[in-house]
């Protein structure tokens, strides 16, 4: 009896295996020489859950289906099966990118701090923004990240400028955009431990083992990032990534010339054996025909030199070289022309405490005119006075340029203003837009423990929209704004180009910290003189009482 | 001095510095405007409505719905009709108290009428928050009115005018009680002779009544102006849970600034109820002479009220230029006088040393509110006594004055 139920035990077993969800595992390494010698280096690592789909929120309140992954990250799986989330990213980025000299980056999320959103299902059971809360905690103690203070003083739903990239299930409520910033998070090798946990290699071999911690947060430019999308019949696909701008010039002397040793101090001795694939593409420079790439490329697509790991020889150190160049010109970078569509500066001006002025100047690059929307989320650490609103095209004032679409205001030490507008940008010229803002006046306790150093403001995004007049894209086939560098696994395919501005740092002013009791002292001893001094007139007569004995 | 000459020649000269260039920084000041008066905040909370959004969804704006909707319809806000409509105000001001002072001497003019509107327009308290357009001018205007009214004995504008100073401001409540008792009695000087007056309990309910159904429609109209009754948090709401804590020459902002959290809601209730409690004790010792104790109260509502500007003590200021009759037992007027003259020097140098030169702190500031507030105290406290010192006249030889 006993050894046929083993047996039948076995089979459903094996059943369950052979029916579970099929997954895969790819990893993918890009480098792309930047035109001002830098080097911008993406580690993706994507895994795959065939057949799968997200949660449907409304069954949250029964028993969810026990959770057997081969190689998809279980930490992760179980988040996003308690929550119930469809789609998922966080960003958690350090410096500032730089798209003038850098262009557009492989991923498009880079604004400076930590950045978390995510689409939700409605529910009945769980509301969406208490699953929101329950979501940024347990990735806060997944990541080592303070996402937990990412709280509804932070979040807002711009469900224009963030939409979502994979797709929403059909079935189930209306899905809802959670989206919150938190620019004073900074990345570090805290984050970079629990991510390498959900890779299956680990950083043992393939291309993860190339993530060493000291030369990665020794660059100009990091972040690290978690993308969860649903497709819709394919399956849920998780990827991890990783971006980064080295500096090879200065790790030389003065030469672009990299190689795998020289940036990350470490080759590729064996591959991940569960990879389905694993690539290195290197970006061959269009201009410059002295570049050279070693070893022999396995492949190539006509823009990347392709490197299989899987088959290529052990050690794989793969190195680029610029042939007779003895150092590298940094003139050609000062006289080259802005690689994105538009360039865009905002500064915080005014030196008092109590208001200032928030400006942004937005120049367009291209012969057309093209429309970009315009996002601030900001905390009420900085309200808007939004009827003090001025724009300037080139000098001339252009109210017409600006189109507000959204407008909510914030309510101090509860909710940040959201204010979304489509801008209107004339061919080759300068927008600028400027308003009043004032700094409010926050509680002792809400400060932070160094509170003098101010707070920083989290990024604008614009996102570039397609020019209305269509046969201008014909024309000008290199002003596509929808069109992207594919990179094999489809990346990104759906996503819009997000430009994130660098943050802002606003001086608020501060009570002293050192006497609450003496102020509530103080103000109390001179409420409660009045008070009794009043009380005493009040309620006592004048009389006249004689002194001197005399008449 | 003849009042037909002074009147037109100060509302003259204060339309000029109307249009007079003066720096921006005077309307975003905050000893001349609070959150609840600011002018910026007004146009702001206008911008918004006549963009579709509710000016208040947010924490920008916290003026009356009926500012709102008067501005934004009937009278359109600009530059020009804001300094018109300021300078309106203050000229009503003006002669709303030269009528109180009329029906108190009963007299149709007194040779005291101009040194009184001048006493008024050329308060500095006073004309500063005018001149920057804070509406605290306006809550100024509608008290003096509904005074001016129940020294009159017209009892609907009177408390019309009070109903809508409460939409305005709801510290104003103080005044509820005093002016419809004003409005059974006379408003002559009886400082001297006491005499207990004969008030029927029913009638003084038939005027609160009389009031509580003005608030109500005003209210009413408000909620149907805006369309939700969101407005009564934002502007009500925020004098009793202290949302902004944008300083102001008051107690209240760094008090609360510096309140552990636990205890805030405590000392928000202890601090809202503590300028009620003072209304029946002032209306009962100054029964004989309750525009007296209107004008205690106004005292006590610029000491103690939630949101308070420069405009507020400047009011109780000026209308102690209705009562000569008690100068005279002022103990310590020029202790009061050098108080008040060391912290309207202190209040505006050390908030620019504080948020616009970045030397200062805080802490400045606040000591020179504290000081500001002792001024007023002091200010308070003669004017109390004095108004019952003074019934007791002159003092025979060898008799002192104590307190039973």
């Amino acid at each position: 009896m006993r050894w046929r139920l083993a047996i039948i035990t076995y089979i459903a077993l094996w059943l369950t295996s052979a029916l579970a969800a099929y997954e895969e595992f790819h990893e993918l390494l890009t480098f792309r020489p930047l035109s001002d010698g830098k080097l911008a280096a993406r580690f993706t690592f994507t895994t795959s859950l065939n057949g799968t789909h997200p949660r449907d929120p409304s069954n949250l309140a029964d028993e969810d289906q026990s959770q057997h992954y081969t190689v998809f990250p279980l930490a992760l799986g179980q988040v996003l099966r308690e929550y119930a989330v469809t789609e998922l990213h966080l960003n958690l980025n350090a410096g500032k990118w730089d798209y003038d000299h850098w262009g557009y980056p492989d991923e498009p999320g880079v604004g400076t701090g930590a950045e978390l959103w995510a689409w939700m299902g409605e529910s009945a059971t769980r509301s969406v923004d208490e699953r929101w809360k329950g979501l940024r905690n347990a990735l806060s103690g997944q990541f080592c990240a303070s996402l937990g203070s990412l709280d509804d003083q932070r979040t807002t739903s711009p469900e224009l400028t963030f939409r979502p990239e994979g797709s929403l299930p059909s079935s189930g409520g209306a899905h809802r955009l959670r989206h919150g910033t938190l620019p004073s998070e900074h990345v570090c090798t805290e984050n970079l431990t629990p991510f390498l946990k959900l890779l299956p290699c680990k950083s043992l071999s393939g291309i993860a083992s190339l993530l060493n911690p000291h030369r990665l947060f020794d660059t100009d430019w990091h972040g690290l990032s978690v993308h969860v999308r649903y497709l819709e019949n394919e399956g849920i696909e998780v990827r991890l990534s990783f971006q980064s701008v080295f500096d090879p010039v200065r790790y030389t002397g003065g030469r672009r010339a990299w190689s795998l040793q020289s940036v990350f101090d470490r080759v590729i001795d064996r591959s991940c054996p569960v990879a389905r694939s694993s690539e290195i593409r290197v970006a061959i420079p269009k201009e410059e025909n002295n570049a050279q790439i070693t070893p022999d490329f396995h492949n190539s697509d006509g823009e990347h030199a392709i490197f299989d790991v899987l088959n290529a020889s052990k050690p794989l150190d793969v190195a680029m070289n610029w042939v007779n160049e003895s150092a590298f010109d940094y003139n050609t970078v000062l006289s080259g022309v802005p690689l994105t569509h538009i360039s865009v500066r905002r500064t915080l001006k005014g030196s008092s405490q109590s208001r200032g002025r928030l400006a942004v100047s937005i120049t367009n690059n291209m012969p057309i005119t093209i429309q970009t929307s315009y996002l601030e989320s900001m905390p009420w650490l900085l309200q808007f006075y939004l009827h003090t609103l001025q724009v300037h095209s080139n000098g001339v004032s252009r109210d017409d340029l600006v189109s507000i679409v959204s407008c909510i205001p914030s309510v101090p030490h509860a909710r940040p203003t959201l204010f979304q507008a489509i801008l209107t940008l004339p061919p080759k010229s300068t927008l600028d837009i400027s308003m009043d803002v004032i700094k409010p006046f926050l509680r002792y306790t809400e400060h932070p423990p160094d509170a003098q150093r101010g707070w920083d403001l989290p990024p604008a995004v614009l996102v570039p929209l397609l020019p209305a007049n269509a046969t201008v894209l014909t024309d000008h086939p290199e002003l596509s704004l929808s069109e992207h560098k594919m990179d094999g696994f489809g990346y990104p395919i759906r996503s819009p180009r997000r430009m994130y501005t660098p943050v802002l740092l606003v001086d608020l002013a501060t009570p002293d910290f050192s006497m609450p009791y003496n102020v509530i002292i103080m103000s109390c001893t001179l409420i409660a003189l009045i008070f009794g001094m009043v009380f005493n007139l009040l309620t006592r007569k004048f009389t006249l009482v004689r002194v001197s004995s005399e008449p | 001095m003849d009042f037909g000459l002074v009147y037109p020649a100060l509302v003259a000269s204060r339309l000029f510095l109307a249009f007079a260039p003066l720096p921006d920084a005077l309307r975003h000041d905050h000893q001349l405007s609070s959150p609840l008066t600011s002018y910026p905040r007004l146009q702001e909370g206008i911008y918004l409505f006549q963009h579709g959004i509710d000016p208040y969804s947010g924490g920008m704006f916290r003026h009356s719905p009926l500012l709102l909707s008067l501005f934004s319809t009937v009278l359109p806000l600009n530059d020009v009709t804001s300094k018109l409509l300021w300078t309106t105000c203050d000229a009503i001001s003006v002669w709303s108290l030269v009528q109180i002072w009329r029906t108190r001497q009963r007299l149709s003019s007194t040779s005291r009428d101009g040194l009184i509107a001048a006493i008024y327009l050329l308060n500095p308290y006073l004309l500063l928050p005018s001149l920057a357009l804070s509406t605290s001018t306006i809550e100024n205007t509608l008290l003096l009115l509904s005074i001016m009214f129940a020294s009159q004995g017209r009892s609907s504008r009177s408390l019309l005018a009070l109903a809508f100073l409460v939409q305005l401001s709801l510290p104003a409540l103080v005044f509820v009680i005093p002016i419809s008792l004003l409005l059974l009695t006379e408003p002559v000087s009886k400082l001297v002779s006491p005499s207990i007056p004969n008030i029927s309990l029913n009638s003084v309910l038939a005027k609160l009544a009389k009031f509580g159904s003005y608030t109500v429609i005003l209210t009413l109209l408000s909620t149907l102006a805006c369309g939700n009754w969101a407005w009564v948090e934002q502007t009500w709401g925020s004098t009793v849970t202290l949302p902004d804590l944008t300083p102001n020459p008051g107690l209240w902002w760094y008090f609360f600034t510096e309140m552990f959290d636990h205890f805030r809601p405590f000392f928000l209730l202890v601090f809202s109820v503590h300028l009620l409690i003072y209304v029946l004790p002032v209306c009962l010792k100054f029964q004989h002479d309750i525009l007296y104790a209107t004008y205690i109260l106004t005292g006590i509502a610029a000491l103690f009220k939630p949101y308070p500007t420069l405009a507020d003590p400047g009011l109780f200021l000026s209308l102690i230029s209705l009562f000569p009759e008690t100068y005279q037992y002022l103990r310590y007027p020029i202790v009061t006088t050098l108080l008040h003259l060391h912290s309207a020097l202190l209040l505006p140098l050390f908030h620019h040393l504080w948020l616009s030169q970045g030397t200062g702190n805080a802490n400045f500031f606040y000591a020179s509110t504290l000081v500001f507030g002792m001024a007023n105290g002091a200010a308070l406290l003669d004017a109390i006594w004095s108004g019952l010192r003074v019934a007791i006249g002159t003092l025979p030889p060898g008799y002192e004055i104590v307190q039973k």
